[in-house]
């Protein structure tokens, strides 16, 4: 086999199956003998399901030897953030808080996976509620990035970027409210999608912030993203926020290239709005020559400030969480880390007016990317304006947590991803996001398979044994 | 720490952080209070908020 078996695809790994050159078991015990080794060293799991996982393995496994596949994620492994149900395992949040919550139903997501006959490895990582870290002040110690251990894998749902750039699973959930996917993955050199809003279920999720709450797959390929998509995508009607839309195939388009499609280039956010690190910079450059070269159309365009997007997802996102963890920052603030009470605090001083007014300006600013939308087909960005700090540096990883264009689109709910736009000199990953229309993924996508195909970014690993 | 802020602490139920916290608690307000220029609120009086009020969805 070409490929050591913890760097295989989902796709590549449903080919083995399908050859019979490579069963569930032995997968599962590959990487469950990769994570003991390098565990120590990333922390990407909050609970490691070994004996769960290798059931789950064993069931896959007899599944498609008796000639009944469910599908191109069967025997699939794939690790779950901790605010995410996952029945008979605790859902923590990292935090103190919920440390013995136990759930007992799975999410709407975590269900859709079993369906689809994946293999959950365990319950991971997570800035605290989503929000507060890195942090050293909780019962579980922080995830670290597998491109250099001292620094930070980003976050919120940093253990799932750091479990699928480590090795230990080709797939993970993670959750965005302010770019919580996508800053991983942008961290970790991996493809982290926001999907549009409603387009995938947060029954069961804990939340942060209502109206800016996303689950999103993460993965090392662009096609693997889309395979994670089209198994968690779909209606729920038990969730308020859920799209009644037809099932797709994301993938549908990977390989038709970008030939004129028209692409806005927002180079503001990273040029004026908030400068970025000269090497982010000249990397983004790099991916509008590589699109052009390949056919697309790439202009300039202009959006909204980018600190006015910031501030909206603020005030919303502080109004919301604090309707949520108040009575438990009146109760208990001592069993709350002191990144996420500082961080969860200010909702308790926004007024109503902030919180409407905030709203309000929302549907202004989505009136203005739709109106971008109508001639442009896709919109490029930067995603993080600054490689990863070390990650015991508190006053550079402040300085450079809120130094990025992701919260735009938990403001607009348009789908974005950020994946690996090449490495720094210090040998961290730069990232590029790409946005689309509503439930457009499929573009979105397209753009992003066309980017790795020319550029094989994907193949790099992290130095990590 | 600022006596209107303690007030609102106060006002929000937050006694034992502020016993607790108090440095979290100012921090906290600051940054809330920080908030007043970063969004250019609407002026139309008719600018409806996001997401509407839509009877019988979602539910």
């Amino acid at each position: 086999m070409s490929t050591a078996l913890h760097w295989m695809s989902a796709g590549e790994i449903a080919q083995a199956y399908a050859a019979k050159t490579l069963s569930p078991v032995e997968l599962v015990t590959a990487l469950l003998a990769r994570i003991e080794a390098l565990e120590p060293k990333l922390h990407a799991f909050i609970r490691l399901d070994a004996e769960g996982a290798l059931m789950a393995a064993k069931a896959a496994e007899a599944e498609i030897a008796a000639g009944r596949p469910r599908g191109p994620l069967h025997g699939v492994p794939v690790g779950i953030k901790d605010i995410i149900d996952v029945a008979g395992l605790p859902t923590t949040g990292h935090s103190k808080i919920l440390i013995d919550n136990m759930a007992t139903a799975d999410s709407v997501v975590t269900g859709r996976l079993r369906q689809a006959g994946a293999i959950i490895m365990g319950k991971l990582s997570t800035h605290e509620f989503a929000i507060g870290g890195p942090s050293f002040d909780l019962p579980w110690p922080a995830a670290r990035n597998p491109w250099n251990p001292d620094h930070h894998p980003g976050g919120s749902s940093s253990g799932s970027g750091a479990g699928v750039a480590g090795g230990f699973f080709p797939l993970a959930l993670g959750t965005d409210t302010g770019g919580s996917v996508r800053n991983p993955a942008s961290a970790c050199g991996i493809v982290g999608l926001k999907p549009t809003y409603g387009l995938v279920s947060r029954r069961g999720v804990f939340p942060l912030s209502f109206t800016l709450d996303h689950v999103g797959p993460m993965t090392r390929t662009v096609a693997d993203n889309a395979l994670l998509l089209d198994a968690i995508a779909g209606y729920d009607p038990a969730d308020p926020g859920s799209n009644a839309t037809p099932a797709r195939n994301f993938g549908a388009l990977l390989d038709r290239g970008v030939r004129d499609l028209r692409i806005g280039f927002v180079r503001h956010f990273h040029e004026q709005d908030l400068p970025a690190h000269p090497e982010v910079a000249a990397n983004l450059e790099d991916v509008a020559r590589v699109l052009q070269a390949e056919g697309a159309q790439i202009s300039t365009v202009s959006m909204p400030d980018l600190n006015e997007f910031a501030g909206i997802n603020r005030v919303i996102l502080c109004s919301e969480a604090w309707s949520i963890h108040g009575p438990w920052l009146r109760e208990r603030p001592g069993d709350y880390g002191q990144l996420a009470r500082r961080r969860l605090l200010p909702g308790a001083f926004m007024t109503a007016g902030d919180y409407v007014g905030a709203q309000r300006r929302r549907l202004e600013m989505i009136a203005a990317v739709e109106d971008l939308l109508k001639s442009y087909d896709v919109l490029m960005c930067a995603s993080s304006m600054d490689p990863s700090s070390r990650i015991e540096d508190a006053a550079e990883t402040a300085r450079t947590y809120s130094r990025q264009a992701r919260t735009p689109f938990n403001v607009t709910g348009h789908p974005a991803v950020a994946m690996m736009s090449g490495l720094a000199s210090t040998g961290l990953p730069t990232s590029v996001q790409f946005v689309g229309r509503y439930f457009d993924e499929a573009t979105v996508l397209r753009v992003a398979s066309a980017y790795e195909r020319a550029t094989g970014w994907h193949k790099k690993k992290p130095p990590i044994a | 720490m600022d006596p209107i802020i303690v007030a609102l602490a106060k006002a929000a139920g937050l006694e034992k952080a502020l016993a607790e916290f108090p440095e979290d608690v100012a921090a906290a307000a600051a940054q809330a209070l920080n908030n007043a220029g970063a969004v250019r609120y609407p002026t139309n009086p008719a600018a409806e908020p996001w997401p509407p009020m839509r009877a019988g969805i979602g539910l």
